[in-house]
């Protein structure tokens, strides 16, 4: 393992013709880190992680992965990678064994090696059917695990999961985030994907995307603290919301962000001050209580929200 | 041999033959086309419906009637005598009428003159040219058996030659054989690695520190040896039930079957590059399939095309296959025959598979 930090990323952009899908993304991640990245579909979270494991050459900037850049074609951060894709990573028609020959062959790994590894990484997944399982009659949750182990047979030092739990029960979710953090507790470095807030709360450090471009970057209480820097609410109208109240509310000056949470409001000011003129106009019925924003707050502030 | 490409070799064909459907599709099916093809044209041919028409009292032309009709190709037709010929023909009471010359044929043979006419039904032009060559055959027996000179008497063509007792199994079976090589290896090819990229299992093929021709070959190589085998199998098939023999060595026939392969296989990858999803493929397979089958002389001379269609026979694989095929197993498997047909073929199969390695390398990413 070479030292240095796990991915050194500076200007990394990408153009398909007329359309740029990454636009000028720098960031650091260290080794042994949970990089989350977060962010609506076509954010270019794919496509950033894609370039990252060797598979498409950025159009301008550069990145370093594991200390290694795109001067061979990508194939020697290949090597050192592990990527499991957002897709089907595992053949439903073939059984557990044959599936994990097959990785073992497309990376040219020495039978004993492979077989080392294998029992390795059930350990790890706790992985104990037969081999001759086909992964068509496996429950979601432990394909997904076993999916991990054949991205990780060629022992990578850094692995990118392309949103690796959509689709799975929560219950295997998060089984699946406890082998995450087994992975780089073993010192690997994680880079993943999510669409989940609960999973983002989980990383280290959460990137932001929208449109190709990288809006916010830092663990996810920084994140929080810089999108909310006043105080937050939650509006609990008993009922449904007065709507003369809320459309003064949306025109309250030092009002950050107003948006429905089922049959409540969260609503985010400035300051303290800003926030207690807004709501002296707060009908009787209604009851507000200060709460510490989640990171779906800090999703629609920064990625969805409207610039005020 | 290497690792990766060995690990492709198995899953492909785990994949293709663990799936009972695939099995019946890949051996199943192309032994019962075979068999239907084969008995569907041999039983069509037989109990033509012949109607003789002759002077009353002509022993020749009653003599050349039974021999057609004891030839077991044909039957006597039913008619009331002075009934017209051509409607005889048109209701489909019979499907030829034999008109004894005027005099006599006895007489007329006697002095090399007076014609004898043969009206065939040809709305079904196939078995009217299988009907015309019945005949031929027919009256030329009969006419060396007079003592008329064989080159006076009627021209043979080919296929009389080589196929002398015009089954046309026997023709139509390495026909056969080559559509279903064609038609396995191209939808193979085009479906799997469509498949992959359908599916995104290809994203962890090429996240895979390997060299595009290794990816390539590794998609490829499977199906050229699936292929291999389903030709032996249909092969072998083709020789125990319609004793189509192999005339020819059977390194040739190999040679000739791989090569073609290699084509058909590279064509089914340049389909799979084009292709979004399965049926889009499964599709533009049948879209390459359907107008190489027409062109390839299986059913149809490709000397009785028009020019146009005659130069676009001449970029069919399957046509050179085709020819390569017949020569081999019917007529011995002449060199000079072979090698330029092999030859075209191999040209093909480089310029396909050029084409393949480019435009799978372009949609590598």
């Amino acid at each position: 393992m070479t030292a240095g930090p796990a991915l050194e990323v500076k200007g990394l952009s990408i153009k398909f013709g007329e359309f740029t899908a990454v636009d000028e993304v720098s960031f650091t991640v260290e080794r042994g880190e949970i990089f989350g990245f977060l962010g609506a579909n076509g954010a270019g979270k794919t496509t950033t992680i894609r370039m990252l494991c060797g598979l498409l050459i950025p159009s301008s900037g550069s990145a370093l992965v594991g200390g290694l850049g795109f001067a061979d074609g990508g194939k020697g951060i290949k090597k050192i990678v592990g990527y499991m894709s957002q897709k089907f990573t595992l053949y439903n028609d073939l059984t557990v064994g044959e599936n994990l020959d097959f990785a073992a062959g497309l990376r040219k790994l020495e039978p004993r090696y492979a077989a080392k590894r294998r029992r390795e990484l059930f350990g790890l997944i706790g992985f104990d059917r037969p081999l001759n399982t086909l992964v068509a009659s496996l429950p979601g949750g432990v394909k997904q695990e076993l999916a991990l182990a054949a991205a990780m047979l060629h022992d990578p030092e850094i692995v990118f999961l392309d949103e690796p739990t959509s689709g799975v029960a929560p219950a295997s979710r998060a089984r699946f985030w406890a082998l995450i953090r087994k992975v780089t507790a073993l010192g690997k470095t994680v880079i993943v994907t999510t669409h989940y807030m609960d999973e983002a709360e989980q990383c280290g450090r959460i990137a932001l995307m929208r449109t190709g471009r990288l809006i916010a970057l830092g663990s996810p209480d920084e994140l929080k603290a810089s999108a909310f820097p006043g105080p937050m609410t939650e509006l609990d109208f008993n009922g449904s919301a007065p709507a003369a109240f809320l459309e003064n509310l949306e025109k309250a000056p030092g009002l950050l962000e107003l948006s429905p949470h089922g049959m409540r409001w969260h609503a985010a000011f400035k300051d303290k001050a800003a926030m207690e003129a807004a709501l002296a106009a707060l009908p009787a019925a209604a009851s507000c209580t200060l709460i510490k924003p989640s990171l779906e707050d800090v999703f629609i502030r920064l990625v969805e929200g409207v610039e005020r | 041999m290497n690792q990766t490409l060995k690990a492709f070799i198995k899953k492909e064909l785990v994949q293709t033959l663990r799936d009972v459907r695939m099995r019946i599709l890949l051996f199943g099916a192309p032994i019962l086309q075979l068999t239907i093809f084969g008995l569907a044209l041999s039983s069509e041919i037989k109990n033509i419906k012949l109607a003789v028409f002759s002077q009353p009292g002509d022993t020749a032309a009653v003599r050349l009637a039974d021999d057609f009709y004891s030839s077991g190709w044909f039957k006597p037709a039913l008619f009331s005598p002075g009934e017209d010929a051509f409607e005889l023909i048109g209701s489909g009471r019979a499907d030829a009428v034999l008109i004894m010359p005027p005099g006599g044929l006895g007489r007329a043979a006697g002095r090399s003159e007076g014609k004898m006419q043969l009206l065939v039904d040809a709305s079904n032009a196939t078995k009217a040219r299988v009907v015309e060559g019945y005949a031929k055959t027919i009256t030329a027996r009969a006419a060396a058996a007079y003592g008329a000179p064989p080159a006076q008497a009627l021209s043979f063509d080919v296929r009389v030659l080589y196929n002398p007792a015009m089954e046309s199994a026997l023709f139509l079976v390495p026909g056969v054989v080559g559509m279903l090589i064609c038609l396995v290896t191209i939808i193979l090819t085009a479906m799997s690695l469509t498949r992959e990229r359908e599916l995104g299992t290809f994203e962890t093929i090429v996240s895979a520190p390997l060299s595009d021709g290794e990816i390539l070959l590794g998609k490829t190589l499977p199906f050229v040896l699936l292929g291999m085998a389903v030709f032996v199998l249909v092969l072998t098939a083709a020789h125990f039930i319609f004793g189509v023999p192999v005339r020819g060595p059977l390194w040739q026939l190999f040679l000739a079957a791989f090569v073609f392969i290699i084509t058909t296989v590279s064509v089914g990858t340049c389909i799979s590059t084009l292709a979004r999803n399965q049926q889009q493929a499964m599709l533009g397979g049948f879209m390459f399939l359907f107008p190489a089958i027409l062109m390839s002389g299986i059913m149809y001379p490709v000397e009785n095309m028009p020019p146009s269609v005659i130069a676009a026979a001449y970029l069919d694989p399957l046509m050179y296959f085709m020819r390569l095929l017949r020569s081999i197993m019917l007529k011995g498997g002449d060199l000079h025959v072979f090698w330029t047909n092999v030859g075209a073929l191999a040209l093909m199969a480089a310029f396909a598979a050029g084409l393949a390695y480019n435009r799978f390398r372009q949609t590598l990413d």
